[in-house]
């Protein structure tokens, strides 16, 4: 689904990602970590094409994303960035209804069809309150869970999250997480950054730890002490909860 | 459909039926059918100036709203980037030099316009592409100093004209609509036309823009190209209105400002309350230009700045307050 073969990729003289090299499967849940500065973000602008690697090729499918048309590659891979700066007003249903943007074609109105799809989402993730509101007087989670809407709308086979649950209180941290988990068992494939372990682990089925743009762990998820001590210097344990493998971290 | 909407609509048109007959020489409506200087003052003067009044006020609202959406930020107008102050300064060339070449049909001024606009709008692009992750405030300084510059030029040259040539100089970069027959208003009228259709035929570009770069480019929309191409085609309404008006302040700041207030944020709905309210904002300022200190006439931009200014500051310490 996803090949990132020897990427590699720097900012000025600073080298942020250092051959990188990983494959997806389709419907993986793939966790990525790592401290801060570690090139999470950089990574997902990649993978999402608004950057472009230096060295290295992205294959998206069976094609390489530099041979993507842009419109093309919006119907493979939607993202959320990690901060959504909405410093003009927006109506919530227009942000909704752009999403079918990479179906469009020039001069031409969004269909009927456009509409039924994006009411059919807002009754399916119950933001009927929100559809005539601004994006700006929305609360993070509220905001969150809009754009999450719309990666649906957008109807791709892989959703990229950077940080998904900043500013979020548990609430709407919970809300996301469901909204991730329905579309991860519709089959989509799920790329995401964070650093709530605590919160994805249970869902994941990958992880990829990067530190310093290297890349020190992809595999299947594996509960691994000294991996995570190795990232943040924190001590993670583990229970069970009803079969269910539940991480958390111990002071 | 917001209801607001229609009575703007007919507020606005009631103005432009009423201010034509308003002025040093008052017009009674029963001469207006006959051949008499009366009859001339109102058809071929007053009448275009109203007209000119709305539709410069219309396309400099509309570019003020379309550049707002183009750097995602309210305070992002022609004005403010440099852009106006580079179509005078074009035009204050031309007019110091005589260079009258006609350009699309329009008078001679509107090509070093175009250009003076244009080379503020190089700049600005110049900067984007230089400065990784330029910010909006890169922009706004880049654009502080550009009219900087421009002013200093415009009154170098200023400077270089003789007495009765500094004075008409002067009136026109205060700004004015003062003319004689429909010529400019046909042209400025098929340029509104043409601004109206180009922004309903992209609203879906646009409103993807206005949400953030890698929102619009992660839904498809080839955000570079797009902006250009948008800002050059901008830059040529705005340098039309400038060199046919001069640089009117304010209109492109606060109409937009005030439409999505209004609009509720609806994107037609901003769009016709921009279109309606920079017009009738300008009509009257006019009218206020040509009737306050009878029989002299003042230059319709001190009108607009005098009212544009404080009004301006007031809604963004009402905004301010607000988000508090």
């Amino acid at each position: 689904m996803i090949n990132v073969v020897h990427v590699s990729h720097s900012l000025g003289h600073k080298t942020i990602l250092h051959n990188v090299d990983f494959y997806l499967h389709e419907n993986d849940f793939v966790l990525i970590f790592g401290p801060n500065g570690a090139g999470k973000s950089t990574l997902l602008k990649l993978l999402a094409g608004i950057l472009i690697a230096e060295k290295g090729d992205i294959f998206i499918g069976p094609k390489n994303i530099l041979r993507y048309a842009k419109k093309e590659l919006a119907t493979q891979v939607a993202y959320l960035p990690q901060f959504d700066d909405f410093t003009l007003p927006l109506l919530v249903r227009d942000i909704l209804l752009s999403a079918r943007y990479p179906y469009q074609s020039l001069f031409k109105r969004y269909s009927r069809q456009d509409y039924e799809i994006v009411e059919k989402t807002v009754e399916r993730f119950a933001l009927t309150d929100y559809v005539e509101r601004n994006m700006q007087t929305l609360s993070g989670g509220e905001r969150k869970k809009v754009l999450l809407a719309s990666a649906f709308i957008q109807d791709v086979p892989i959703i990229l999250l950077d940080e998904p649950l900043n500013f979020l209180d548990p609430a709407g941290a919970r809300q996301v997480i469901r909204m991730l988990r329905e579309m991860h068992a519709m089959g989509k494939t799920i790329v995401l950054v964070s650093h709530a372990l605590e919160y994805f682990y249970p869902q994941a089925t990958k992880m990829l730890a990067l530190k310093n743009g290297e890349i020190q762990y992809f595999g299947g998820k594996k509960f691994s002490p000294e991996l995570f001590r190795d990232i943040y210097q924190v001590s993670v344990k583990r229970i069970f909860v009803e079969n269910k493998e539940i991480i958390y971290i111990d002071e | 459909m917001n209801k607001k909407i229609y009575w703007l609509a007919a507020i606005v048109f009631l103005f432009m039926v009423i201010i034509p007959f308003l002025g040093i020489v008052p017009i009674k409506w029963q001469i207006l059918l006959h051949k008499n200087p009366d009859s001339f003052i109102f058809w071929q003067l007053r009448v275009p100036r109203t007209l000119l009044g709305f539709v410069s006020g219309s396309i400099l609202a509309l570019s003020g709203l379309v550049c707002q959406n183009l750097f995602k930020n309210s305070l992002a107008t022609p004005e403010i980037l440099g852009i106006s102050s580079g179509a005078s300064a074009g035009a204050v060339l031309a007019l110091k030099f005589n260079l009258y070449i006609p350009f699309f049909g329009l008078g001679g001024l509107v090509l070093f316009s175009y250009l003076g606009a244009l080379s503020s709008v190089l700049f600005v692009l110049l900067i984007s592409r230089m400065v990784r992750n330029a910010s909006l405030y890169t922009f706004l300084m880049c654009g502080v100093a550009l009219n900087f510059f421009y002013s200093a030029l415009i009154v170098f040259f200023q400077y270089l004209f003789d007495y009765a040539n500094t004075f008409s100089l002067l009136r026109w970069l205060m700004g004015g609509i003062s003319v004689v027959g429909y010529h400019e208003i046909t042209l400025l009228g098929t340029l509104l036309l043409l601004l109206l259709s180009a922004i309903f035929l992209f609203k879906k570009e646009f409103l993807l823009l206005s949400a953030g770069d890698h929102f619009a480019q992660s839904r498809g929309l080839p955000v570079q190209r797009f902006r250009i191409y948008a800002f050059l085609g901008l830059t040529f309404f705005v340098g039309a209105v400038v060199s046919i008006c001069g640089p009117i302040g304010f209109v492109a700041l606060i109409v937009p400002h005030i439409s999505r207030l209004w609009g509720k944020n609806h994107y037609g709905q901003t769009v016709l309350f921009s279109l309606l309210l920079g017009g009738g904002f300008l009509v009257l300022a006019d009218c206020l230009a040509r009737t306050l200190i009878a029989p002299a006439e003042m230059p319709v931009g001190i009108i607009t700045s005098l009212f544009g200014a404080p009004f301006f500051l007031a809604l963004i310490i009402a905004q301010l307050k607000k988000a508090e």
